[in-house]
């Protein structure tokens, strides 16, 4: 199987607030250091890649925003309407199939519309190619929505193919299904906090992807406390006086946060059959390229 | 509690994780010292939050808390699933017209997987366990994804989808043509179906307007019912709590939440902010090298494999993340002023069980 960084497609999964655009940003990053060309599509309500990078937002254009590493926003309103006007050719016919209360009733009602033309709009980019002949990119990277279990949106294409057969969506919700089944072509990794929720939802949303079988990319464990001081030392300098409180107080959190973080990554190693890659918490005042920088080499062993 | 300020209804709203739930506990067990019948309405508790409130067996039911309080507190975890049959089955005008409903294979996504749907049936149950009048406090912990929209418009949404009028202009001839094809209907109806098929299919429409046909009749009820829980989000013995911790991206969300409430004309009843990071520093004492070397030496701690360099480091990291935490609680005290503002700090541990939860009850004011 190739390497993640050899894949066509790379989805970055997760609970909300684990990191997941910064993960994302950091593995475009390191694909791009390698000479791949890579676009980010962010398919959240608000773009973050292009500002890690202290770039304006990209919006629905590909933007660049370093060598070989481009952004874009995939926005459900655009999508549909990009996709609609690819099948039916004509602005007015769309104006009058899309834009009256009968339709925003169906569209309210038929299964999760948006995540399909979304999806469908990031497996365009993933198959373009240029005049050549060519893949247009060497790798997508795919920022997952933060649904509650994160897996909301990959299973679009099955839960839409199952109430519908037929159609030009559902043949590109095949084709869609077949790239995010197959290892060849596509990695899914999952982003996690050591801390409970997190862990929790990582593990089961691990187990719901094996079941449906999604080629497993490896599980980021990010914001990690690694141990500094030995139960001894904690103990002396807690019982160092007045002049090592304060000292004696901050050592004793991190060990703390520490073992959490140990416990959690034991929890995990246990139940997770992924590659699992530590990203360092990063003490940043404001977290920026300098930061994705760092967390780019943090897991480049692992793509 | 003083977040509760004498509300009957609490809706702890903010993004995921941030310790909604936590909060939520921690808010009816305070109202339960307090005397108060409580219950605790959670959609995604943490497991062992869950093992510890005894929500691990349990259906859709409320149960009663084992502890010693002036008052009552009880927990409950929401099935969506099992909530919206129920409450079909309650507006139905016959078991037949229910298990049609139940059978459809639209019936199911549409329940679980339509915007708001989840949103709508926890208010929806917030109201039917309100009106039992077996509780004093009800609070509602919302469920993980929900964004602010969602949450207010959930019932103008559900009722969007089930109003039978827009259906009947787009779908009502689609009916009538049966299996003639969609090729025979007339214009311009039949335009805008055919347009639509193209995309999904004709049979996803005729499935759409066979569940559409099922649902006759129970509209008005659901209209009604949808009213009293519009009503309840704005009446003033409802109160949200925004939770959120001094992440800059929760408390992006708990703003954003707080403009969509105050455009409602909704007042925000307090905001929490869990896992702020106190500075050690406040506690004076050397924080630079020398000064630490210095101290260590006093102490008669022998400085071993650069002690006084880690101990350094660790200051000023936890330094950091004090002075970040402090700046976001700041600017949210300044951004939502005259809205009461609670801190909790980081604890060394994860809050799983009725003890931490009660150490959580004590930084939001409670006796």
């Amino acid at each position: 199987m190739p390497a993640p960084v050899d894949r066509r497609l790379v989805v970055v999964t997760g609970k909300g607030g684990t990191g997941k655009s910064t993960i994302s940003a950091a593995v475009a990053l390191a694909a791009a250091r390698r000479g791949k060309k890579v676009l980010v599509c962010e398919v959240v309500a608000k773009e973050r890649v292009a500002d890690l990078f202290g770039r304006p937002p990209s919006g629905t254009e590909i933007r660049q925003l370093l060598p070989n590493l481009y952004s874009v926003h995939v926005r459900p309103r655009e999508a549909m309407r990009e996709y609609a006007l690819m099948i039916l050719k004509y602005e007015t016919l769309y104006r009058l199939a899309f834009e009256n209360a009968a339709a925003r009733y169906f569209l309210a009602a038929a299964p999760s519309l948006a995540e399909i033309v979304m999806l469908g709009k990031v497996f365009w980019h993933a198959a373009r190619e240029t005049e050549r002949g060519r893949l247009r990119w060497d790798m997508v990277v795919l920022d997952a929505p933060a649904t509650g279990h994160g897996l909301t949106f990959l299973s679009v294409p099955e839960v839409f193919l199952r109430l519908v057969s037929e159609g030009p969506l559902a043949r590109d919700m095949r084709m869609m299904q077949a790239l995010l089944a197959d290892p060849e072509r596509c990695s899914i990794c999952i982003v996690t906090l050591p801390e409970e929720m997190p862990a929790n939802e990582a593990i089961e949303l691990d187990r719901a992807l094996r079941e449906r079988q999604f080629p497993a990319g490896p599980l980021f464990l990010n914001a990690v406390f690694e141990s500094r001081f030995s139960p001894q030392e904690i103990a002396a300098v807690t019982r160092g006086g007045p002049l090592l409180t304060a000292a004696g107080e901050a050592a004793d959190n991190h060990e703390s946060r520490a073992a959490l973080c140990r416990h959690y990554e034991g929890v995990l190693r246990d139940t997770v059959p992924r590659n699992l890659v530590k990203v360092p918490f990063l003490f940043e005042r404001s977290f920026g390229a300098h930061a994705i920088e760092k967390v780019s080499h943090a897991i480049e062993g692992a793509l | 509690m003083r977040p509760l300020d004498g509300r009957k209804i609490v809706c702890c709203v903010g993004s995921g994780g941030v310790g909604k739930t936590t909060t939520a506990a921690a808010l009816a067990l305070g109202a339960a010292m307090e005397g108060k019948r409580a219950l605790v309405l959670t959609i995604d508790p943490a497991r062992r939050l869950a093992n510890s409130l005894g929500l691990k067996a349990l259906g859709n039911a409320e149960t009663r808390i084992d502890l010693t309080a002036r008052g009552e507190m009880w927990a409950m975890m929401l099935n969506l699933k099992r909530s919206w049959d129920e409450l079909v089955r309650r507006n139905a005008r016959s078991a037949e017209q229910a298990q049609a409903i139940l059978d459809n294979k639209l019936y199911q996504t549409l329940s679980t997987a339509m915007a708001g749907s989840l949103e709508y049936i926890a208010m929806e149950k917030v109201l039917e366990l309100y009106s039992s009048g077996r509780f004093d406090v009800v609070v509602l912990d919302t469920p993980p994804t929900s964004n602010a929209l969602d949450f207010l418009h959930a019932p103008d949404r559900v009722l969007d989808v089930l109003d039978n009028n827009a259906m009947r202009i787009v779908l009502g001839p689609m009916l009538k043509a049966g299996k003639l094809g969609l090729r025979l209907l007339a214009a311009p109806s039949g335009l805008v179906l055919r347009t639509l098929a193209r995309f999904t299919g004709s049979d996803f429409l005729r499935d759409l307007a066979e569940f559409m046909m099922a649902f006759e009749g129970m509209y008005e009820g659901f209209k009604e019912r949808a009213a009293n829980v519009k009503a309840l989000l704005s009446s003033p013995q409802t109160g949200f709590v925004l939770v959120t911790s001094p992440n800059p991206l929760a408390t992006q969300e708990a703003l954003f939440f707080h403009r969509a409430l105050e455009r409602d004309g909704i007042r925000t009843a307090a905001v929490v902010v869990n896992r702020v990071q106190r500075d050690p520093r406040r506690h004076g004492g050397p924080d630079n090298l020398a000064a630490l070397e210095e101290a260590l030496q006093l102490a008669q701690i022998k400085d071993e494999n650069r002690l006084s360099e880690r101990l350094c480091e660790t200051l000023t990291e936890q330094a950091i993340l004090a002075d970040l935490d402090r700046r976001e609680v700041e600017r949210l005290r300044d951004m939502l002023r005259g809205v009461p503002l609670f801190t909790v700090p980081r604890l060394r541990k994860d809050v799983h069980d009725l003890a931490g939860l009660w150490q959580i009850g004590e930084y939001l004011g409670g006796d």
